[in-house]
């Protein structure tokens, strides 16, 4: 069995990598996969809260790769009995304690075994992100509708494709549909035209995902949330089902269309 | 694809890395007649390294007398002729008898000033030299020379150009996709953009104020052309203030020129129209 080893980078931090991590680890593991989730960002772990799994951690990444302990000792089975396991990052150590061969040789084992294994990658483009980029076969790209965080999601695609890792796909995260039709906040084709990768999914913004994170159980598991059911589908499209990306349209109505098609300019926010 | 020196030793750069491996100098021979085939895109230096260590390698194997050397359709200037006519009898018993083109056109004669066309900007002759940018040395005059020679030596970019890479040629550059912001190009000759112009560009980077810059949608913070500069008003535009004559009709290509030591704008009707109706770039 050979498994597929992907990132999940984004550039600017806060954007919702680690969510995005544990989400789709879950809902891939929702789907019969046998997933490992991995922390890439050593100091300043996340992934294991997000999962509630904090209390649980025993050995980390660092150890791993040091040889301290096996892969199957530091790997942590999901709450919620699913064929989910995370390997924590090191909190006490910094990004230089591990190389990216080392990442690349422990994924290249996983893979043996594990069907899908996530990276979750540190904010930044240094040390962390190379460690985090160097095992993958493919990569997703999270943004938010927001001018940083697609200014850093642009440079990261860039570097993504130097590193050899071509057509890397979007997420765009906490998107707000009122805002989107208000003309207030950037539309799902306004990010694409920008960043010029294929989309892989919509997540509406929700509430609903910080009170998961808080209680440390990965919002698809909460079949009242649309934050959860947009994780449900990108996991499916990751799993090579053809789902269609809920459209979210800016401004419908007469007038704004008209608006459009004459090209006077309405937007809140400046080209990103 | 051809690229600069310090484009060529930019880690991470993959258009840089495709060059490296490829070779400059192609030897194909059908009977008698040997040809050197010199690929278009390669600089002047790497092609003049890889044929001595081709003609140094296997110098026996050519006997003396006369070689045509093909130079794809690159027109090489009077000094870089003669250059690789000293490459030729320094290494070997061979002479170049005759330089030609792709397509079988005798270039042994002309000088590549001649064959260029000239750019009928009206305005250029009455161009004050304006001062230079701050942070930037005056070129040389060994520099606006070099980029003389050097302009008929393009390249083209088939992907977006995205935040944080930069790109410094030699000749024209040419990027089918958008320059997003954030990234930079520098060029020797004209930049045109097929697509949205956003990132930081300097066209006639060595000093020459008769380089333009052409996008399907000028949106830079910043245009620079020859010691020219030009820089938008507010990076953040309000709704209603991104209104401009020149870019009332969507989808009309622009050129930008320096005029009077400052950039000008226009709907672009081809690159030696005459451009008299410019407005000041302001992004």
């Amino acid at each position: 069995m050979t498994g597929k080893t992907i990132v999940v980078t984004s550039g600017k931090g806060g954007v919702g990598k680690t969510t995005a991590t544990a989400n789709l680890g879950a809902a891939l593991a929702m789907r019969g996969h046998r997933v490992v989730v991995i922390d890439t960002d050593i100091g300043l772990r996340n992934l294991d809260v997000i999962m509630g799994l904090e209390n649980r951690i025993v050995y980390d990444l660092v150890n791993v790769i040091e040889g301290k302990c096996r892969v199957r000792q530091a790997m942590i089975k999901d709450k919620q009995g699913l064929e989910l396991y995370l390997i924590p990052a090191a909190q006490t150590r910094d990004k230089d304690s591990i190389e990216p061969s080392q990442v690349k040789e422990l994924c290249a084992q996983l893979e043996q075994e594990y069907d899908y294994i996530l990276i979750d990658c540190p904010a930044g483009i240094e040390q962390g992100f190379r460690n985090a980029t160097a095992a993958a076969q493919e990569a997703i790209v999270v943004t938010t509708p927001e001018v940083a965080a697609i200014r850093d999601a642009d440079r990261v695609i860039g570097l993504l494709e130097a590193s050899g890792l071509h057509r890397p796909r979007l997420i765009i995260n906490r998107i707000s549909s009122d805002m989107v039709r208000r003309g207030e906040m950037m539309s799902q084709e306004d990010v694409e035209q920008l960043l010029a990768i294929e989309l892989l999914g919509l997540v509406p913004v929700d509430e609903r995902t910080v009170s998961a994170a808080n209680r440390g159980i990965p919002v698809v598991h909460d079949s009242r949330s649309s934050a959860g059911a947009a994780f449900i589908h990108i996991a499916a499209r990751i799993d090579g089902e053809e789902v269609p990306v809920n459209q979210i349209m800016p401004r419908s109505g007469m007038f704004n269309r008209l608006r459009d098609m004459v090209g006077i300019k309405g937007r809140a926010y400046s080209h990103a | 694809m051809a690229v600069s020196d310090t484009q060529a030793a930019t880690a991470g750069q993959n258009t840089s890395q495709r060059t490296a491996r490829q070779r400059a100098v192609n030897i194909t021979g059908r009977g008698a007649d040997v040809a050197f085939v010199i690929d278009e895109h390669a600089p002047i230096e790497v092609v003049a390294r890889d044929l001595g260590a081709q003609l140094s390698g296997r110098g026996s194997l050519f006997s003396e007398g006369g070689v045509s050397v093909n130079t794809g359709g690159r027109i090489f200037s009077s000094w870089e002729k003669a250059a690789i006519r000293r490459i030729f009898e320094d290494n070997s018993g061979l002479s170049v008898s005759r330089f030609v083109s792709s397509v079988g056109e005798d270039l042994t004669e002309s000088d590549p000033a001649e064959r260029r066309p000239r750019i009928r900007n009206p305005f250029r002759h009455k161009t004050p030299q304006g001062p230079a940018p701050a942070g930037s040395a005056r070129p040389s005059p060994q520099d606006a020379g070099r980029s003389q020679r050097n302009r008929n030596h393009a390249m083209v970019v088939t992907s977006t150009f995205r935040s944080g890479e930069t790109l410094r040629h030699y000749g024209d550059v040419v990027v089918l996709g958008d320059v997003n912001p954030g990234s930079e190009i520098m060029a020797d000759g004209d930049i045109v953009v097929m697509g949205a112009l956003k990132g930081v560009v300097h066209a006639g980077a060595t000093g020459d104020n008769r380089a333009a810059i052409i996008a399907l949608e000028l949106l830079a913070p910043r245009l620079r052309i020859g010691d020219c500069e030009a820089v938008s008003g507010d990076g953040h535009k309000l709704p209603g203030s991104g209104d401009r004559t020149w870019a009332s009709k969507p989808g009309q290509p622009l050129i930008a020129y320096t005029r009077r030591g400052g950039i000008f704008v226009s709907p672009f009707t081809g690159r030696f129209a005459r451009y008299t109706k410019g407005v000041p770039y302001d992004g």
